[in-house]
């Protein structure tokens, strides 16, 4: 981390931010993973739509993917490991960007799915550029995290040494 | 990483929950049969639960897989239920097969309940295990669940897919009628808006229609 130019007040408000970032982050990660876990259909239903992947596959996906946005959103909610869960965090929102521009692309109708439900839909009815947005938002935050990890009201400040944060 | 270990392990064994929750054989619901005589299956017409001559008509389009359905039905099902053991009520149900293979064998299996004489049971069976993914030998076991037994005529009937024609036609049917999300309810021919519906209001909806014959 960088101690040259550090302005004060960005030194001051930087732990201020990143917690705003883990706690939205891990908060949406955590929703969105929830809504998906209680109902596995729809949670597979949503992941063939994009037709990516082969269905055994798409079948493991779609039933582990939620497990692993609830664990990040918990990791990211208790300030726990943030450097390593937002890093995990921004690899998964460039997964689903490029799921949906792919879908987009193909000209593909369908949920993306994000927050439980998911597959075909009407034509009419994609919202593929607000997702891409919301996604891109979260990213920026993911990418901020881990490169600024310190943060108030994290539990990293008594776990550094285990979970390899250096802060 | 030990965080790197821990997310493997929790994606893991959720991986490993959810297939047992959709491969687990499926436990008895607790269910009031409303009609234990056979229902014929003609293409294109809804399977029909309750007494011919009541007065209100029900019309019930659903997926056995869409997890809104499972939530309509317990929220509303005992209601329902109660107004086709009363005689106020029949139910007609298209069973829509949209969200994927287990939606079909399911509609498939519920026909074939519905001409063994055992689909009320069967319906209220099928949402109360709607995490499973119906597979042939599930769809078997619950008839064994609610109905006592499987007969080699409802066990062919499932294997063979003996209704996928008649599901592809209320499909068909269901499209044409403009149904185009689950769950979808009219009572005698108007459609309901169940967003904002409450157990008390369908109670109301269902006494005002078998008194006048027309839902306000």
């Amino acid at each position: 981390m960088s101690s040259v130019a550090t302005k004060p007040r960005l030194a001051a408000t930087a732990p201020w931010v990143s917690t705003a970032a883990r706690l939205v982050l891990g908060g949406v990660f955590l929703v969105a993973g929830w809504l998906k876990v209680v109902d596995p259909q729809s949670s597979v239903a949503a992941v063939r739509a994009y037709r990516l992947l082969p269905d055994p596959v798409a079948t493991i996906v779609g039933w582990g993917l939620p497990f692993a946005e609830i664990a990040l959103g918990i990791l990211l909610l208790a300030g726990i490991a943030t450097r390593v869960a937002a890093a995990v965090a921004a690899v998964l929102l460039v997964v689903f960007m490029a799921a949906v521009v792919s879908a987009a692309v193909r000209g593909l109708s369908i949920d993306c799915g994000c927050f439980g439900g998911g597959g075909e839909v009407a034509p009419g009815q994609t919202a593929y550029g607000i997702e891409i947005v919301r996604d891109l938002g979260l990213l920026l935050l993911a990418i901020w995290l881990t490169w600024h990890p310190s943060s108030r009201l994290a539990l990293d400040r008594f776990l550094g040494r285990w979970t390899g944060d250096q802060h | 990483m030990v965080i790197v270990i821990f997310l493997v392990v929790v994606v893991a064994g959720g991986i490993g929950f959810q297939a047992w929750r959709t491969s687990r054989a499926p436990s008895a619901s607790p269910s009031a049969s409303v009609s234990a005589s056979p229902v014929a299956i003609t293409s294109g017409r809804p399977i029909a639960l309750g007494s011919a001559e009541a007065p209100v008509t029900i019309t019930l389009y659903e997926d056995f897989h869409c997890p809104h359905c499972a939530d309509f039905e317990e929220q509303f099902g005992p209601i329902i239920n109660q107004a086709q053991q009363a005689g106020t009520a029949r139910v007609e149900l298209y069973p829509m097969a949209f969200i994927d293979e287990g939606s079909v064998a399911a509609a498939n299996a519920m026909a074939c309940a519905a001409e063994a004489g055992l689909g009320q049971a069967y319906y209220q069976g099928l949402f109360a295990n709607h995490t499973l993914k119906w597979s042939d030998q599930q769809l078997i076991d619950l008839a064994a669940k609610v109905g006592g037994s499987a007969s080699d005529t409802f066990r062919n009937c499932v294997a063979q897919r003996a209704h996928a024609d008649w599901v592809t036609s209320v499909n068909a049917a269901a499209d044409s009628n403009s149904v185009s999300q689950t769950p979808t309810m009219l009572i005698n021919g108007k459609q309901v808006d169940i967003a904002a519906l409450t157990p008390e209001a369908l109670q109301t909806m269902i006494s005002d229609a078998a008194q006048k014959g027309t839902v306000r």
